[in-house]
C-alpha cells in the first residue's frame, strides 16, 4: 500500500490527482511491462496521466496521435529521400564500392524516426503515449499489436530494430470505434469517469491555486450540477479549469444569485455546443448558483 | 482481508492458488471475455503485489482482468462475491438466464409459436388472422420471457446470410479526403516516385500514385422489438447477425420502452451463449414503445461515439409511439445532423389497410432519407439497391 501512496504522491507533484486503484493499475504496469489502456469520456484527463507517469519518472514523453488513414511513415519511420538522393549525387565522383555506397545511402543517418521507431531507440524507457488510438484503422491496431508484444520492428533495408529499452506505453481510447479483443486483451484497462467534487476540488486547488478556498468550491459544485444536467457535450476537466480562469479573469470571485448576468458571459469556456448553450438561460444559472 | 476456506491437510499456499485461478474462470461464468491465458497471468500479478492487501489485489485485478467499460462496473461486485463470501456459487448461478416459454406466442413446440418466423421468412405477411390487433402500441414493459431458440433454425437462416452477404459486397465504399499510396490511381504521387527512385539512382523508373481512401459506411441499426413488431422482430434480428459476421463496423440496438446494445450477444460465436446473452438483454421485449425516449437515449449514450458523418442509421420500426410525437421528432433530427444517412424500414407500409399517418410516423418522415417497406426476405432483397444507394 506504501507504494500506491507514494506514486499517488508522486504524480500529485507533478500535477495531476489520481485515485489509488489508478496508482495501483499503473505500479502494476511497471511491474509487468504491459501497456496500459484508458478509456474514458472526451476530457476526464485521459492524456495527462501519460503526461504526469513521465514527469514523475523522469522519462522522456512521445506521443502518438492517432488519426484515420494514420499509416506506417507517420507512425514508424520514413526514409529521408531528398538526402539520400543528394547524397547519391555526391558519391559519384567516390571510389568505393557499390555495396559500401549502397550501406552509407540506408544507413541510420538518412532514417527519419518517427514516434513508435522513437520510443523503441531510446536509452532510458520513455514514455510513450498512442492517443486516441479508436480514431487510427484496424489495419493500425493489428501493427500496433505486433509491437507491442515484441517490441521490435523490422525495417527491410536495415534490419530488426530491437528496443534498446522497453518505453512504458499508455493508450487512449474515446470509444469511437470498439477496439479488438485482441489489443485490450494484452492491455492493462482502467476506466476514467468524470471526477466527484472532492476530486475536483483538488484539481482546481492544484491547478489554479489563484481560485481560493470557497470561490473553488463553490464554482466546482457548479461543474458538477452542469454535468448532471442533460447535455450534448458535458464538461470535462480543461473546461471547468479554462472556466476557472475565465472567472478569475472577469475578477468574480463568489459564485451567487446576483452574478448570474456575468457568469452567463464567462459560459462559452463551460458550454460548446448551441443546443447547450440556448439551455443557460439567466434563471437556469441563477438557480444553479443560488444550490452551490 | 481475503477470506480462504480452511482445507485442515492442504498446504495453505496451493489453496490459495487454487482460489486465485478460479477467479478468472469465474469471471468468464459472468460474461467477461477472459480467456484460458489469463489464470497464469492473475497469478503473476498476485505474486508482483501481494495477496496481503486485499484492496491492492482488487485494483490489481480489476486492471489486469477488465477490457471495457461495462465489465469495469461489475468488477467489484463480482470480486466480493467471489473473494468475501461464502455463497459464490448462488451467485453465479443467479446470472445463468432461465429459458421459459414464451408467453406471447404460445408453448414452444406449438404450432402457432412458429408462425411470426414462418411469416418472416418467407413472405407471406397476408397471414395476419387475429394478430391484427396487436397493431398499436402500449406503454408497459413486457414481463414475458422470450424464446430465443428459433433464432438458429438453419433453414431460413441460411437465405438470410446469402443475402447479407450479397448486401455487404455490393454497399459502396464512400471515398475519404485522405488521400493514401497506390500503385495505380488518378494522381500522380510525387513524393513517393521521388523515394521509389532512390533504388534506381535517382532516376524514376516506378511511379507511384496516389488515390482518395475508400472504407464502407459504419451502420448502426436500431430495431424496434415492442409488441405491436412482434411479428418481425426475429426476422430482423437474425438478419442484423448476418449482418454483423459479415461486416465489422456494425452497431445493433434494440429498443421497445428502453434501448440496448445487443451487438457483442448477436456475434457471440457459441450460439448458445449468444441465445442467454439476448435472453438477459431482452427485459421487456414485446412490450409497449417509446421510440422518440429511446432515440434520446441512444443520441445520449452510445450516438456521440458510434455515429458519425459516415454513419448509415437503419431503424426498423412500425411507428407506433406512444411516446410523444415532437420528442421523436427532435430526436430524429438530433440523429440527422450527426449521421450520414437515415434509413427507416416499417413493415407493415406494403399493407393495403396502412398508411404512415400515425403520429409518430408523421413526425419521423422529414428527418429520413429513405423510408421503405420490409416484411420478409423478398421484400428486403427487392429494396437492398435502394438502401445501398441511399448510403452512399
Amino acid at each position: 500500500m506504501n507504494d500506491v501512496v507514494d506514486l499517488q504522491r508522486q504524480l500529485r507533484g507533478a500535477g495531476y490527482i489520481a485515485e489509488r486503484p489508478l496508482a495501483a493499475a499503473l505500479l502494476l504496469m511497471l511491474d509487468l511491462g504491459r501497456p496500459l489502456l484508458l478509456e474514458g469520456d472526451a476530457g476526464v484527463g485521459k492524456t495527462e496521466v501519460a503526461k504526469a507517469l513521465a514527469t514523475v519518472r523522469g522519462a522522456k514523453l512521445i506521443r502518438l496521435q492517432c488519426y484515420e488513414g494514420l499509416d506506417v511513415h507517420a507512425a514508424m519511420y520514413e526514409w529521408n529521400y531528398q538526402r539520400q538522393l543528394l547524397a547519391i549525387k555526391l558519391l559519384e565522383r567516390d571510389e568505393r564500392s557499390v555495396a559500401l555506397k549502397e550501406q552509407d545511402i540506408f544507413s541510420e543517418r538518412y532514417l527519419l524516426k518517427r514516434p513508435l521507431l522513437e520510443a523503441i531507440s531510446c536509452s532510458e524507457p520513455p514514455v510513450l503515449l498512442i492517443d486516441e488510438v479508436d480514431r487510427a484503422d484496424e489495419a493500425f491496431e493489428a501493427y500496433l499489436l505486433e509491437l507491442l508484444s515484441d517490441f521490435q520492428m523490422s525495417i527491410p533495408e536495415l534490419g530488426t530494430m530491437h528496443a534498446v529499452s522497453r518505453p512504458l506505453v499508455v493508450i487512449t481510447s474515446n470509444g469511437t470505434r470498439e477496439l479488438s479483443d485482441a489489443l485490450r486483451r494484452r492491455c492493462l484497462y482502467q476506466y476514467i469517469d468524470y471526477p466527484d467534487t472532492e476530486k475536483e476540488l483538488a484539481i482546481v486547488e492544484i491547478r489554479a491555486p489563484e481560485a481560493a478556498g470557497m470561490f473553488a468550491r463553490q464554482l466546482v459544485e457548479f461543474v458538477q450540477n452542469v454535468r448532471r444536467m442533460d447535455l450534448q457535450k458535458k464538461p470535462g476537466i480543461a473546461e471547468t479549469l479554462d472556466w476557472t480562469a475565465a472567472l478569475l479573469r472577469l475578477g468574480i470571485s463568489a459564485i451567487d444569485d446576483d452574478g448570474a448576468e456575468r457568469i452567463l458571459e464567462t459560459l462559452s469556456a463551460l458550454v460548446k455546443t448551441r443546443g447547450d448553450r440556448a439551455g443557460f438561460t439567466r434563471e437556469v444559472v441563477a438557480r444553479i448558483a443560488a444550490t452551490c | 482481508m481475503l477470506t480462504v476456506a480452511p482445507l485442515p491437510d492442504a498446504d495453505p499456499g496451493a489453496t490459495l492458488r487454487t482460489r486465485l485461478t478460479g477467479f478468472a474462470g469465474f469471471l468468464r461464468a459472468n460474461g467477461f471475455g477472459v480467456g484460458g491465458g489469463d489464470s497464469p497471468r492473475v497469478l503473476e500479478a498476485a505474486e508482483q503485489v501481494g495477496v496481503l492487501d486485499g484492496k491492492i489485489l482488487r485494483w490489481s485485478l480489476k486492471a489486469l482482468l477488465c477490457a471495457r467499460g461495462d465489465e469495469w462496473r461489475r468488477f467489484d461486485a463480482l470480486f466480493d462475491a467471489y473473494f468475501l463470501r461464502p455463497n459464490k456459487k448462488a451467485f453465479a448461478e443467479s446470472h445463468v438466464p432461465k429459458t421459459g416459454p414464451p408467453e406471447w406466442a404460445g408453448a414452444p413446440g406449438d404450432a402457432n409459436a412458429q408462425v411470426p418466423i414462418a411469416t418472416a421468412g418467407h413472405g407471406a405477411a397476408g397471414e395476419d388472422d387475429g394478430r391484427a390487433q396487436r397493431h398499436g402500441a402500449s406503454r408497459e414493459e413486457s414481463l414475458a420471457s422470450t424464446d430465443f431458440r428459433d433464432l438458429d433454425r438453419a433453414d431460413q437462416v441460411r437465405d438470410i446470410e446469402a443475402l447479407m452477404r450479397h448486401f455487404a459486397r455490393r454497399l459502396k465504399h464512400l471515398q475519404l479526403r485522405r488521400e493514401a499510396r497506390f500503385d495505380h490511381g488518378r494522381r500522380l504521387d510525387l513524393q513517393g516516385t521521388i523515394r521509389r527512385s532512390v533504388a534506381s539512382g535517382g532516376t524514376p523508373l516506378r511511379l507511384a500514385w496516389k488515390d482518395r481512401r475508400r472504407v464502407r459506411p459504419r451502420l448502426v441499426l436500431l430495431l424496434d422489438v415492442s409488441r405491436s413488431m412482434s411479428q418481425y422482430s426475429f426476422f430482423y434480428l437474425r438478419l442484423a447477425r448476418a449482418l454483423c459476421a459479415e461486416l465489422a463496423d456494425v452497431y445493433c440496438f434494440i429498443f421497445h420502452t428502453r434501448i440496448t446494445g445487443v451487438g457483442e450477444a448477436l456475434r457471440d460465436p457459441d450460439p448458445w451463449r449468444s441465445q442467454e446473452r439476448l435472453h438477459l438483454l431482452a427485459a421487456g421485449w414485446a412490450g409497449g414503445t417509446r421510440i422518440g425516449e429511446c432515440l434520446q437515449e441512444f443520441n445520449r449514450s452510445d450516438g456521440p461515439r458510434l455515429v458519425h458523418s459516415r454513419t448509415g442509421v437503419i431503424v426498423v420500426s412500425d411507428g407506433y409511439d406512444t411516446g410523444e410525437p415532437e420528442l421523436l421528432a427532435a430526436a430524429l433530427g438530433q440523429l440527422r445532423r450527426r449521421a450520414r444517412r437515415i434509413v427507416w424500414l416499417n413493415p407493415l407500409l406494403k399493407r393495403p389497410d396502412f398508411s404512415p399517418t400515425s403520429r409518430g410516423m408523421q413526425a419521423a418522415l422529414p428527418h429520413l432519407d429513405l423510408f421503405a417497406s420490409g416484411a420478409d426476405l423478398a421484400s428486403i432483397e427487392h429494396i437492398l439497391p435502394k438502401i445501398i444507394e441511399t448510403l452512399r
